[in-house]
């Protein structure tokens, strides 16, 4: 305002220019609206951050003093409500596989959608992983059920909980895969194309290595969110007290026994039920954690790619 | 050779879509669509009336109140965060908001059941029992002490769909072109004025797909809602009752189904009502946003 008041010829019959400035109640009105929309919206992050730390407070509370390295890792089969050694170590066989399996369906499918599928096709291959990610988890659950414990008579099993859990866990390295290899640069793309290399070639020399870490953010990404999944295991497994000694055993993972005990009358079984959830956050959060590093380091090494 | 490449990649490309359509197959196959009786009824009583308007009931109450909330609250979420907020303060405290779409359901589950359960149970529903005593629904008696029931069940989806929509109006505003951003402050207008008037308009694609897609979450959420929403197959009595939603009630009524067709068949068909909405409301929320600059939130 000063800088206009500076250059303003003098104005007859006025006595300065101050009356050039709006202080008009509905313009007290607007920016004081403006400054306090500024000072509540942000209030709103308590709505995010205060359930986070509340959870994460509770759960230790309440599992942390029982937690003793040998409750973590004991697996006496006659101690089943005592223990978490056979859940925990099964809820690595299952995501395990159930990762392999997800990234065998999913990454080559992401790869052909990004690199070579015509764009109808690849549109409709991105839609299909949409909506199957928007697919709720009981419904996959029951194509597991349906599928392969009662047509194809596996029975309530540790493969049949596997295979259901990877149908879930799919369409989010597909998708990564589709994202990383579609953001890579055109110009990189076209050199290597343009000094002679074929598009296989290119998928594998040039665009695997620069798309990779996004690829292995995907890969984490479907293991926390497989990791925390309990509709389509509880539905397709049968609960046992042994770690699963082939693919045709029954199987229990953590968010089995959370399932099984957080409505249980007993104490310990209560208590039991939350060291689970306690497990089950420390390895969620930390997949959560990796995920963030690994695609801060990508989005910075893929900016270094456009200069 | 090329053509070669690109019509081998057709199978692997669709092996998402592939895989929604054997769901399809596998429900129809398994349920025959037979109509039992009274499907469309509200009375659930197995081997006589299969009436399953209870879980739909269920679910739309639910999810409809839980989407409101959360669509209110991402919206002033993703105006803090691309409006007001500094860049390096919505950079630490956006990832927050994040992180509720990573902790797994049963947690919100238990967590909501012994933490925040008796809290609702005993000190929010008669509260609000009490205040709002001349509403018709919403008077006593305020449900059991345990807190299952709608509020708890609308509070915990609030959550779940948070990060859904708070990611997919953040994302939209952040699209809005600067030049529009500055030639609106540049005529005097603030910056709320601007947001109102301009980008929100702008943006109103991103903010419709969030409505949509945040609806598909919670209403297809499974474990949560079974945990906290006391199971009861009638419609909640009053704001406070128990009740089921489609997928809660697919998820625990499955072991009781073993052995009998009728009752199999029954939830299957629940299994396609729900998978019917989900699917409907994905498309249209999906036609919506044009592309997602990140897919780093589980259900997105």
């Amino acid at each position: 305002m000063r800088s206009v008041d500076a250059t303003l010829p003098p104005v007859p019959g006025i006595a300065s220019a101050d009356v050039l400035i709006d202080r008009s109640a509905r313009t007290r009105f607007r920016l004081g609206f403006d400054r306090a929309m500024g000072w509540l919206t942000p209030l709103l992050f308590l709505v995010a951050i205060v359930p986070i730390l509340d959870m994460v407070y509770y759960v230790s509370l309440k599992a942390v003093p029982h937690l003793t390295w040998t409750i973590i890792t004991g697996t006496n089969p006659y101690e089943a409500n005592v223990y978490l050694g056979v859940p925990l170590y099964t809820t690595f066989y299952v995501i395990g596989l159930a990762t392999a399996i997800a990234v065998a369906l999913g990454l080559f499918g992401g790869i052909a959608t990004a690199e070579l599928l015509p764009e109808q096709w690849a549109n409709a291959a991105r839609t299909g992983a949409n909506l199957l990610v928007g697919t709720p988890s009981i419904i996959i659950g029951y194509l597991g059920y349906l599928g392969f414990v009662l047509y194809f008579g596996w029975g309530p099993v540790f493969i049949a909980g596997v295979v259901t859990l990877s149908f879930f866990m799919t369409p989010y390295v597909f998708r990564t895969a589709d994202l990383a290899f579609s953001s890579i640069p055109r110009h990189i793309r076209e050199a290597a194309l343009g000094s002679g290399a074929g598009p296989s070639q290119y998928i594998v020399r040039v665009g695997l290595p620069i798309a990779f870490p996004q690829v292995l953010t995907g890969v984490f990404l479907a293991m926390a969110i497989g990791i925390g999944e309990t509709a389509p295991l509880v539905v397709t497994m049968q609960p046992g007290v042994l770690v699963p000694q082939n693919l045709f055993s029954p199987a229990k993972t953590l968010t089995m026994v959370i399932w099984e005990n957080f409505q249980s009358p007993l104490a310990a079984n209560q208590v039991l039920a939350f060291e689970a959830a306690f497990l089950l956050l420390v390895i969620v959060l930390a997949l959560n954690v990796v995920v963030r590093v690994i695609s801060a380091r990508y989005q910075k090494r893929l900016e270094g790619l456009y200069q | 050779m090329l053509s070669y490449l690109r019509y081998s990649a057709i199978a692997p490309g669709l092996i998402p879509s592939g895989i929604i359509v054997a769901i399809v197959i596998a429900l129809v196959f398994a349920s025959k669509l037979t109509l039992l009786h009274n499907f469309f009824g509200f009375n659930w009583n197995p081997t006589l009336s299969w009436g399953i308007g209870a879980f739909v009931a269920g679910s739309f109450l639910t999810a409809i109140p839980a989407l409101a909330f959360s669509m209110l609250i991402g919206l002033g979420l993703a105006v803090a965060s691309t409006t007001y907020l500094p860049r390096l303060v919505a950079s630490l405290l956006d990832p927050f908001v994040d992180l509720l779409a990573g902790i797994p359901s049963v947690i919100y589950g238990i967590w909501g059941f012994i933490v925040i359960g008796p809290y609702f149970g005993m000190t929010i529903n008669p509260w609000l029992a009490d205040h709002l005593r001349l509403i018709p629904w919403f008077g006593p008696p305020s449900g059991n002490t345990l807190g299952e029931g709608l509020p708890l069940a609308i509070f915990l989806l609030t959550l779940m769909a948070l990060p859904i929509t708070t990611l997919l109006i953040r994302d939209s505003l952040r699209a809005v072109p600067r030049d529009l951003w500055e030639s609106g402050l540049a005529l005097g207008a603030t910056r709320w004025e601007v947001l109102r008037r301009v980008a929100l308009p702008y943006a109103r694609r991103g903010v419709m797909s969030a409505a949509f897609l945040g609806f598909g979450r919670a209403f297809g959420e499974t474990v949560a809602v079974a945990m906290v929403f006391g199971s009861t197959a009638v419609i909640p009595s009053n704001f406070y009752g128990t009740g089921y939603t489609l997928a809660a009630a697919m998820f625990e009524l499955v072991d009781s189904s073993y052995g009998n067709f009728q009752f199999l068949a029954v939830l299957t068909e629940m299994a396609l009502v729900l998978l019917a909405i989900s699917l409907a409301v994905n498309i249209i929320g999906r036609r919506l946003v044009i592309r997602l600059s990140t897919t780093e939130v589980a259900g997105v």
